[in-house]
């Protein structure tokens, strides 16, 4: 114990006596090993530890990437934070090898991804509304589902009959789909310049055409967690 | 500050713009421009400094239609009354959904001091949905706009410039810091969240064709003047109105018998709204219910939401 501490006080991460550019290499080493090393996306916080001060995190990663770039796993920025993703060209390979990424029970079906999608757009927005979009009641299970995985989650209640509780997406739903912010989601400022993105619009039913062509032109299989196969990977 | 020792600040009748210091029509030099902005700026400065008791309403409704127009500007369609629902309903720490998260960075502007570090910065930066780079950090320069000798609309001025320059997405967080460097520079202990309801009025449309003004482009310093000069003369008429209405509320105080009552009066007088179901150890919600119906029929406060359900009272 007493061990472990002293180590942590002698970690260096100013590196002030080595020579600018071989500092520079270090801090990147650092970076992506923190990166590598964790399942979940790393925060900004995290990789400020172990680099100086002065250190600008965003060039670094810039360096990081170019130096990745040909090989078969990329650093993406997720949630706040940043994580090693194998590139969505191999997923055809890594299925075929071990089976991961292929549809089972724990991924999302095709109407489910609908409606995580619908959420991710009008939130917050409750059951019954979301039954309005798809002309059909949306199953308890559905949204059960997708809370489970984490999502969804609960928002303010709608102030109807009943007092139903809308569902709002979680940063693990950024995180999954690799969006940053809600802002990335896909074409976002052309449906809102086609006047599209309303949810009163979309409430009356003269939507939903256009939004399910969307729904099939865009990602909304699964993407599979692909950190843990980029380990395998190495 | 309890109720009932504020009457005597609440004969205050707040001081509205003059209308000698409103553009009528469009503002075609910057000399005028300052000149409307420093006259709309005093009378707010006037009001911002005497401490009235209803000056938490009063921001917190400022900060209501900040986001309103926050709201307009990042693309989505919620307006006031859906952004209350969203503050109001949510059970506590719930996450309030994005157009709830902006009227909380607008809440939050309202009731913070105006200097920001670069937590802060970064929280807000999160809440307002935007992506946060590490060139962000480097707007400590805001300290030392706050700091300069330059007049408040010119230092915001500068900062949107900068921010728009740094990160041109960051639209949202400009108009956000813009209220706070007008703070800073005019020395009020909170900011005044207002410049935001001007993004797209009169103030940025760019004089011979169409289109706006952005930040750092020709004549946004003016603009920035003219929209300051409006939204001070908002948040004026806005006081005015709130003004009367609490005068009314802390009159009919003394006619209230339920035993919470003081609290309730105490937060209608903080708080742009607040809950018809709102309960506290020594009030039930039937009380709440009872107290507000009683309030309502003494024309001391208003329903907000027009509903018959999920209510909520306000000035």
């Amino acid at each position: 114990m007493a061990r472990r501490t002293q180590t942590e006080e002698l970690f260096d991460a100013e590196l002030a006596d080595m020579p600018p550019e071989l500092r520079w290499r270090e801090w990147m080493g650092r970076v992506e090993a923190v990166i590598f090393a964790s399942p979940v996306p790393v925060g900004r916080e995290t990789l400020a530890r172990v680099v100086g001060r002065d250190c600008s995190l965003d060039l670094l990663i810039d360096d990081i990437r170019d130096e990745l770039v040909g090989r078969p796993y990329e650093l993406v920025a997720v949630a706040g934070g940043w994580q090693h993703r194998t590139k969505n060209g191999f997923a055809a390979a890594i299925r075929a090898a071990t089976g991961l990424g292929a549809p089972d029970s724990k991924a999302l079906s095709q109407a489910e991804s609908l409606v995580l999608l619908c959420i991710g757009y009008f939130q917050p927005i409750t059951r019954a509304e979301l039954g309005q979009v798809f002309g059909k009641e949306v199953s308890r299970d559905t949204i059960g589902h997708l809370r489970k995985l984490g999502f969804i989650a609960a928002g303010p209640r709608s102030p109807q009959p009943g007092a139903p509780y809308t569902y709002v997406t979680t940063p693990a739903f950024l995180s999954q789909f690799g969006f940053e912010t809600l802002r990335d989601l896909p074409d976002f400022e052309r449906l809102e310049d086609a006047g599209l993105l309303s949810k009163d619009r979309l409430l009356a039913g003269d939507l939903l055409p256009s939004f399910s062509a969307i729904g099939d032109s865009e990602e909304v299989t699964p993407v599979h967690d692909q950190h843990e196969v980029s380990v395998d990977d190495e | 500050m309890s109720a009932a020792d504020s009457t005597a600040s609440l004969a205050f009748m707040p001081p509205a713009v003059p209308g000698w210091a409103l553009p009528r029509g469009p503002v075609t030099s910057d000399v005028e421009a300052a000149f409307l902005a420093g006259a709309a700026l005093n009378s707010l400065d006037n009001l911002v400094c005497t401490a009235t008791p209803w000056a938490g309403a009063w921001r917190q409704r400022m900060a209501l239609k900040c986001a309103a127009a926050a709201v307009a500007l990042a693309g989505r369609t919620e307006d006031e009354a859906q952004l209350r629902d969203a503050w109001h309903l949510r059970t506590a720490g719930a996450d309030p959904g994005p157009a709830g998260n902006l009227l909380a960075a607008w809440r939050r502007l309202a009731e913070r001091s105006p200097d920001i570090g670069p937590d802060a910065l970064r929280s807000i930066v999160a809440v307002l949905g935007l992506r946060w780079r590490d060139d962000l950090a480097g707007l400590e320069c805001f300290d030392g706009l706050a700091r300069s000798n330059r007049p408040a609309p010119l230092v915001a001025a500068a900062l949107m410039a900068e921010v728009q320059r740094v990160r041109p997405d960051a639209e949202l967080l400009a108009w956000w810091l813009a209220d706070l460097a007008i703070a800073a520079r005019m020395r009020w202990p909170m900011a005044m969240p207002m410049l935001v309801t001007q993004a797209r009025g009169p103030a940025f449309r760019s004089a011979g064709g169409r289109g706006r003004i952005r930040p750092g482009g020709e004549g946004f310093e003016r603009g920035i003047c003219v929209a300051l000069a409006l939204a001070a003369a908002q948040a004026c008429r806005l006081a005015g109105e709130i003004a009367p209405r609490a005068a009314r509320l802390v009159a009919a105080a003394p006619k209230l018998r339920a035993k919470g009552a003081g609290d309730v009066i105490q937060l209608l007088l903080d708080d742009d709204a607040v809950s018809g179901t709102w309960q506290t150890a020594s009030l039930t919600r039937w009380g709440a219910r009872r107290l507000f119906d009683r309030l309502t029929s003494l024309d001391a406060v208003r329903e907000l939401s027009g509903r018959a359900s999920f209510r909520l009272y306000g000035l």
